[in-house]
């Protein structure tokens, strides 16, 4: 059969991996804001995130990807709601769809601050491709954790022998 | 005048109507006596601004939308919408008050509650409307209300097919006359109902509009051949059918109808078509009307009947036929809602409806005194206001004057009228007489009395038909004022009780003689309860079911499963199209002046990239084309990065890395290696397409990348990005700022394409875990372990 994407029990890389985890989830957020002024944007760190799923999922298997403290699915409305609502809301001032405004703000002891509206449109595409990539690998990692448990369990046909769409697939 | 009052009333009708529904756990009994309120603040402002209104100021509201667009919501309160409107809220607040003993603690009361409000407030603004857009989006919205109620019963498999069926025919004729409209008005450049009758237009397509506008009328006011969905329709509960499929709701094609004839019924088509489309729906409800048992439904086809006539009257749109109309419509909106209120406190208190198995309601006396006003005005006995709108009636149509129309019109209100009086004396017997035939007898005496709430109602109602009758003099007067509206000559108008003796009288006497023979002579003859279906039904039945088979048989030609097909036809297609447009005008392609490479690196890149796609053809294990696949995107972002483009490199890069790890839980589940199954198609076609696909695109690349004519946007990007958005970077300026819009066009398709991923696997996994229950292969429950996150 094909090999299957190893849960390897390493100790080593787990641990690894968890302790990379806050570091890579600060550099995606990092790559978001840090878009504005230099190669980087939301985009790229809602990837991000996703990358830290893909490792998280290939050294604790699904479990790691149950544990998630939010929805996915949760995270894509978020994400596009909070775009829509950087749209909507220069119309409540009289300004037009998606106008951006940019405030500087005296923030004791930062020092100045600016702030651009279109961050947070930014910011709302950052969540929402974040959402979408968990979404999709849950999807997958469940559906393939419970096939491999279908086969463990004594399933004469093995459901990755038959998804539903094998035919159409092949070339 | 301009006042916001309406608007106020329509925002007070759906302000209540979202409390019911939104609220009916808590409302409970206090939904319909709060539903009365919008009702009541109408009906009074309509009492107090009366006088004006009828001396000739209408009242205007306007709101606009897209002022460029004409979107405007437009209302205009003139005499007739001032009758309309007192219609309308009278008889919902009569039938509010009847409801409340008619659902008694049923559990969907408020909801009925709800919708009832929602569609009184969508009849008011339809009857109001001047704006012909306005016009059509309170249309609607009673169709949609009128297919929520005739759905009540959602359990019922009947009720649900009767709904469907009312809302796709009431639905289409929307369509239709949402296409006359919007032709007139481009014809005409007015888009009022006001406006496009002062401009009175002729254009050439002014008859194929209103055609188009007919249609529509008729498919609501269930004129023939559409008025097939009225009798299913009394599905709904009877106060819903007392009020949208007898007093209201049907009259909404009548009023279009009535609004646009005094102008456009000179127009070639539309007497013809008024005429035979009324005087059949007349016979046809009529005869119709005689084969049923259910008294609810001989209701219904004898309401199909009467709004053939009201159709013919104000559809004829001489001053004198247009003044008939408005007052019988006024008869028939008070007689049969009486009519409806009157079966369903009966159905209520014995829990039948069929003539052949009551008894007894002639003990009841308030019930029975409101059945016969009912019945006497409906087959118009003098003094009832029936009697005296059916002789003005007959009257204009005698008055003659618009050739063999008025000719056909006028014999066959005639021959309806003898039909009317059969059927009701029929429906009258029925409902009144004690049964002697059934062998399962209901009888009132056994059964609970019924409350004032539901005697009260129906009794107002049919005392109000027998005053209008018997003041017919001051009433007639002001029906002319309100006449005069729709048509400054139909002012002249009156209704007199004796009209001394003259060809009407005479008509009126041969309807009353020869109907109650009729019933007599075919009373004995007993219709088969269910009736065969008309042949509009079975048209309507047929053209459904072909249209579903037809969509099924395209799908399955067009859609057949395949993926590489699919892949192959769309492929086809960018090959086809990118490669003609570039042989047929070879100058598109100026190969000579693009620089081969600007470094030997990107020389190097790009021939790793294309060995990395070779490796990916040529690859036996799934998993090794996978891992090709995507070296050669990571050249590819190699490549974005030597042409200075960093944020384009970044995304690049880690969209190839989340790609290659769904690839690889996605290959898990698919075998090895590729299968030897056969292809789609032999392989020196598949080949010759990939070459195709790879030369087109590649020109097309060049071609685009070598043909400005615009001066480029970049300079002017990059000079706004700072000042303007604050941000340095232009690249995700323009992503997140200048192109904001599109930017939100793609996330919204991303979310929608994680949402389908999403349950695409979800169904899949369904669809295993059944059949996994099914075999039996696997005991364990794996619906118990389902994960936390999809719930």
């Amino acid at each position: 059969m094909t090999p299957r994407p190893t849960v390897t029990p390493s100790t080593i890389l787990s641990l690894t991996v968890a302790g990379l985890t806050p570091v890579l989830v600060l550099v995606a957020v990092y790559i978001t804001f840090r878009g504005h002024n230099a190669p980087g944007g939301g985009f790229a760190g809602g990837l991000i995130i996703g990358i830290v799923l893909v490792l998280r999922y290939l050294t604790d298997g699904a479990e790691a990807l149950r544990r998630l403290p939010v929805d996915p699915v949760v995270l894509i409305g978020v994400g596009l709601g909070a775009a829509v609502l950087t749209g909507i809301a220069p119309l409540l001032v009289g300004g037009s769809f998606l106008e951006s405004n940019v405030w500087k703000l005296d923030l004791w002891p930062v020092g100045q601050v600016k702030v651009v509206s279109s961050a947070v449109f930014d910011l709302g595409v950052f969540i929402l491709v974040t959402g979408v990539v968990a979404a999709i690998l849950v999807a997958l990692a469940e559906a393939d954790d419970e096939a491999s448990r279908g086969e463990t369990t004594g399933g004469t046909e093995g459901p990755t022998d038959g998804p539903p769409t094998r035919t159409g697939v092949d070339r | 005048m301009r006042t916001p009052t309406m608007l106020l009333l329509l925002l007070a009708y759906a302000t209540t109507a979202v409390v019911c529904l939104v609220g009916h756990r808590r409302l409970g009994a206090a939904s319909f006596p709060l539903a009365t309120l919008p009702h009541l603040a109408t009906f009074t402002w309509l009492l107090v601004v009366g006088g004006d209104v009828l001396d000739g100021t209408p009242l205007v509201a306007e709101v606009t939308w897209v002022g460029p667009l004409e979107l405007t919501l437009s209302l205009r309160l003139d005499g007739f919408g001032l009758l309309l409107g007192l219609l309308i809220s009278g008889i919902g607040a009569l039938v509010t008050v009847f409801s409340v003993g008619y659902f008694g603690a049923r559990d969907e009361r408020a909801r009925i509650a709800g919708l009832l409000t929602l569609f009184a407030g969508a009849m008011l603004g339809l009857v109001w409307a001047d704006g012909l857009l306005t016009l059509f989006i309170f249309w609607e919205l009673t169709s949609i209300a009128s297919f929520l109620l005739i759905g009540t019963d959602d359990r019922s498999a009947t009720a649900r097919a009767a709904a469907l069926r009312a809302l796709l025919v009431t639905g289409a004729g929307g369509l239709s006359l949402l296409a006359g409209l919007v032709l007139l008005g481009i014809d005409s450049g007015e888009w009022t109902l006001s406006g496009l009758i002062a401009a009175d237009p002729a254009g050439g397509v002014v008859p194929a509009a209103l055609v188009l506008v007919l249609v529509g009328t008729a498919t609501k006011s269930a004129q023939f051949p559409f008025q097939f969905w009225l009798p299913g329709a009394m599905a709904a509960p009877t106060p819903v059918s007392a009020y949208l499929h007898s007093a209201t709701m049907v009259k909404a094609g009548i009023v279009v109808v009535a609004r646009l004839a005094p102008a456009f019924a000179s127009v070639g088509p539309w007497r013809p078509i008024i005429v035979v489309c009324g005087v059949a729906s007349i016979l046809l409800g009529g005869v119709r009307s005689m084969r049923q048992q259910d008294a609810k439904l001989a209701l219904a086809h004898g309401t199909v009947s009467q709004l053939g006539l009201i159709m013919v009257l104000v559809g004829l749109g001489t001053p004198a036929t247009t003044y008939a109309g408005v007052a019988v419509l006024v008869a028939h909106a008070l007689f049969k809602a009486a009519w409806f209120l009157s079966v369903g406190a009966v159905d209520h208190t014995t829990g039948t409806r069929d003539l052949r198995r009551l008894r007894g309601v002639r003990r009841v006396p308030l019930l029975a005194t409101s059945v016969m006003l009912a019945a006497a005005s409906m087959a118009a006995i003098p003094p009832t206001l029936g009697f005296v709108t059916k002789e003005a009636a007959l009257e204009a149509l005698l008055e003659g004057g618009i050739g063999w129309t008025g000719t056909v019109a006028l014999i066959g209100v005639a021959i309806g009228s003898i039909l009317t009086v059969a059927y009701t004396v029929r429906l009258a017997v029925g409902v009144l007489g004690d049964s002697t035939t059934a062998d399962d007898p209901v009888d009132t005496d056994d059964q609970h009395h019924p409350g004032p709430t539901l005697l009260g109602p129906p009794l107002v109602l049919a005392l109000l038909g027998l005053g209008g009758g018997l003041a017919a003099a001051p009433v007639g007067e002001a029906l002319a004022r309100i006449a005069a509206a729709l048509d400054p000559a139909s002012g002249e108008g009156a209704l007199y009780l004796w009209h001394g003796l003259n060809p009407a009288l005479g008509l009126s006497a041969l309807a009353l003689v020869g109907g109650t023979t009729l019933w007599w002579a075919t009373r004995r003859t007993t219709a088969t309860a269910d009736a065969p279906r008309s042949a509009s039904t079975v048209a309507y039945d047929r053209l459904y079911e072909t249209l579903l088979s037809g969509s099924r048989r395209v799908t399955g030609v067009t859609q057949s499963g395949s993926l590489p097909l699919y892949l192959g036809i769309v492929l086809l297609s960018v090959a086809t199209a990118t490669g003609a447009a570039l042989a047929v005008d070879r100058g598109l392609l100026d190969v000579g002046a693009l620089p081969v490479a600007n470094s030997p690196l990107e020389v190097a890149v790009c021939v790793a990239t294309a060995l990395s796609g070779i490796g990916v053809v040529l690859a036996r294990q799934r998993f090794g084309a996978a891992i090709a696949l995507g070296a050669s995107g990571y050249l590819l972002a190699l490549v974005f990065l030597l042409q200075g483009a960093p944020d384009l490199a970044i995304t690049q890069f880690l969209v190839e890395t989340v790609t290659i790890a769904v690839y690889v839980l996605v290959l898990a589940r698919l075998p090895q290696r590729f299968s030897a199954a056969p292809a789609w198609a032999p392989l020196w076609v598949r080949i010759a397409l990939s070459v195709a696909v790879g030369l087109s695109v590649a020109g097309f690349a060049l071609h685009a990348s070598g043909t400005r004519q615009e001066p480029s946007v970049a300079a002017e990007y990059i000079e706004r990005s700072e000042p303007e958005a604050g941000g340095r970077n232009v690249v995700n300026v323009i992503i997140v700022d200048f192109r904001g819009f599109d930017t939100l066009g793609e996330i919204t398709v991303l979310a929608i394409a994680g949402a389908g991923v999403v349950n695409l696997v979800a169904a899949a996994r369904r669809e295993q875990r059944r059949k996994h229950l099914e075999d039996g292969t696997d005991v364990e429950d794996l619906s118990g372990r389902a994960p936390e996150v999809w719930r």
